[in-house]
């Protein structure tokens, strides 16, 4: 089976469904529907090429698409706001760079481009992981010295 | 070397050998973990070992090739040893070798072997001292005028070879001694492009070979046997397609002789593992052509007419363990022939990525299906197009012809191309149910339009 971690296994992945909208609107598709574990995802293009619609729901019991309507927009909710830092690595995650150390970042604080946000250790290997865009830390989903896999979501961020 | 128990493999593969090393190890008591791209979050090796690590997005450079996060992976996991499978890291020596320095086993034989056997030159050069025949040729060549002199000598057609090449990758055949010095440069400036390496070497071309290699199995205590041998001249692109075992137009003394040579070669060099030496057979002359360092796609064939579970072997070796039972005289118990059924268009072979909208695998009497794909599956661009190994074994080559045919007939692969085309049209080719074709039948003989009768050969 596959290592349990972090994330937020309730929710479908955002950048999934903003990539899926992507996809609707440059192929110019009026309805995109996917299934897979846990999530349905349908997402409906409006009227004149208005924003996408996003509907996501639990996939069992598989509601009837038909009543689905394309509605104004309100589905896209604070959510799709949010932005995740995965880890580029596998290893051990650490938030500061020794026990004693501070950690590189705290929730609510504020974070540069290029600026280090933990450390992920491999083989003696300590693999420092920086920001690619200034955000503001909103949550730490790993525990301190847990391991981690590649893909895996480290911080929920809030883009500035 | 002391024994060192294994009790927890990483695979650093995918597909059906993944799952193939992956059963090979919990039929040992062996505990297992999977690496896995994103790509690959859902495929059988994940679900089928005992944990599971993503170590990297689809491209496979970035992930089953991303030598930090797999060795990472088996760091966290508590990993002992690490089992390459074909491709991918399988003949890397330097993989090897810190695979080694990081405290694990590497199940494959030493780094020495991968990188002598990995240089086709230096195969040559040892071939030679273990006096193994091999094709008149040359070392490395220096220039256009040299590689002349060495053609006239050797005399046309020659066949021109990437020295970091193998596995038909990075061969020229020249006709024409006007062409070849300007082909020469064609391919060494396409070899350095591929292998980041432009040495090429050049041997006499045999216009009418056929395709046979002996299995090899040596420990690390001196002991070397052999396990007969496997035909795989039904090719395309240089690419096996059908594999058999044994032979059917091997004489008893030739294949005495290639036996002894292959186990020869590996005593020379104090090889260990499993591992196969490749050769030409050309009438009752036979030459050695590559040795691959590694488990090979087709071992199956040999594990169905000798009984041995090379992967448990080739693990049980790795822990320091004698050939014991291995090291005795092999016989062939009936012949076994393997298909591999590739997603790909079946007359261009052009590879065609999809989703397997249904599926159902054939079953019965001699029938052995080597497969990571399930109704749903979807076959990536980024990896290789096989989807699985069909494998019959019968009592003579006669009725496994018969059974594949069978079973041919009740593999059912919709959504995508496959070459199941391919496969039911050349086993019904009289030429290779007598057994005479060389290693240019297929691509020779084959009628497209034959071959796209046979999509659906029941309408």
């Amino acid at each position: 089976m596959p290592a349990d971690l972090p994330g937020n296994p309730g929710l479908p992945d955002l950048r999934y469904i903003r990539e899926l909208a992507r996809v609707a609107k440059n192929y110019d598709l009026g309805e995109v529907e996917i299934e897979s574990g846990d999530h349905r995802i349908l997402i409906r293009r409006g009227g004149q090429g208005g924003a996408p619609v996003v509907v996501a729901a639990a996939a069992a019991p598989a509601p009837a698409p038909a009543k689905l309507e394309p509605a104004p927009a309100p589905a896209v909710v604070a959510e799709v706001e949010a932005d995740y830092i995965t880890s580029p690595f596998v290893g051990t995650f650490y938030r500061s760079s020794t026990p004693e150390s501070p950690s590189f970042v705290e929730v609510g604080g504020t974070v540069q481009v290029g600026q280090t946000l933990c450390i992920v250790e491999a083989m003696k290997l300590f693999n420092e992981l920086e920001a690619e865009f200034p955000c503001v830390i909103e949550e730490v989903l790993v525990e301190n010295a847990q391991p981690v896999e590649y893909g895996a979501r480290l911080f929920k961020v809030r883009k500035l | 070397m002391s024994k060192k128990e294994i009790r927890k493999v990483l695979v650093a593969n995918r597909g059906e050998i993944a799952l193939r090393v992956i059963r090979a190890c919990h039929e040992l008591g062996i505990r297992t973990v999977a690496v896995h791209s994103s790509i690959d979050e859902h495929a059988l090796h994940t679900r089928f070992a005992d944990e599971a690590v993503c170590i990297g997005p689809g491209p496979a450079t970035q992930s089953y090739l991303n030598i930090p996060n797999i060795l990472a992976a088996a760091e966290l996991s508590g990993a002992d040893a690490i089992h390459p499978g074909y491709g991918f890291l399988s003949e890397r020596a330097d993989f090897a070798e810190i695979v080694g320095r990081c405290g694990m086993t590497f199940i494959g034989p030493g780094a020495q072997h991968m990188r002598v056997m990995g240089d086709k030159i230096e195969a040559r050069a040892c071939a030679v001292r273990a006096g193994v025949p091999i094709l008149p040729g040359t070392g490395l060549l220096a220039d256009g005028e040299e590689a002349l002199e060495e053609a006239t000598r050797i005399g046309f057609p020659v066949i021109l070879k990437a020295s970091a090449g193998g596995g038909g990758r990075g061969m020229k055949i020249v006709r024409d001694p006007a062409k070849l010095i300007q082909t020469l440069e064609t391919a060494q400036a396409e070899a350095e492009a591929s292998f980041g390496c432009g040495d090429m070497y050049m041997e006499r071309y045999i216009d009418s070979p056929r395709h046979v290699e002996i299995q090899v199995v040596a420990d690390r205590h001196g002991g070397v046997v052999h396990l007969l041998e496997r035909e795989c001249s039904i090719q395309r692109r240089h690419q096996k397609v059908v594999e058999e075992a044994p032979c059917s137009v091997l004489s008893e003394s030739v294949r005495k002789a290639m036996c002894e040579a292959a186990v020869g070669l590996c005593k020379a060099i104090d090889y260990y593992s499993l591992g196969t030496v490749e050769f030409l057979l050309d009438g009752d002359q036979f030459y050695f052509m590559e040795m691959n360092t590694r488990v090979q796609v087709e071992h199956c064939v040999t594990e169905m007419i000798t009984g041995v579970d090379l992967v448990q072997e080739q693990i049980r070796l790795a822990m320091g363990g004698r050939l014991d039972h291995l090291d005795r005289h092999h016989a062939a118990r009936g012949h076994s022939i393997e298909c591999r059924i590739n997603a790909e268009d079946p007359v261009t072979f052009g590879p065609r990525p999809g989703t397997i909208t249904a599926l159902h695998f054939p079953g019965g009497f001699g029938v052995r299906i080597d497969s990571h794909v399930y109704q749903g599956y979807k076959v990536s661009p980024y990896y290789d197009s096989m989807l699985a190994k069909v494998i019959v074994h019968a009592a003579d080559r006669d009725r496994a012809i018969r059974r594949m045919r069978r079973t041919l007939g009740e593999c059912v692969i919709e959504g995508i191309s496959t070459n199941l085309p391919l496969h039911r049209w050349l086993f019904k080719q009289e030429a290779f149910v007598s057994g005479k074709y060389d290693t240019h039948f297929l691509e020779a003989s084959m009628d497209p339009e034959a071959v796209l009768r046979e999509v659906d050969p029941y309408t």
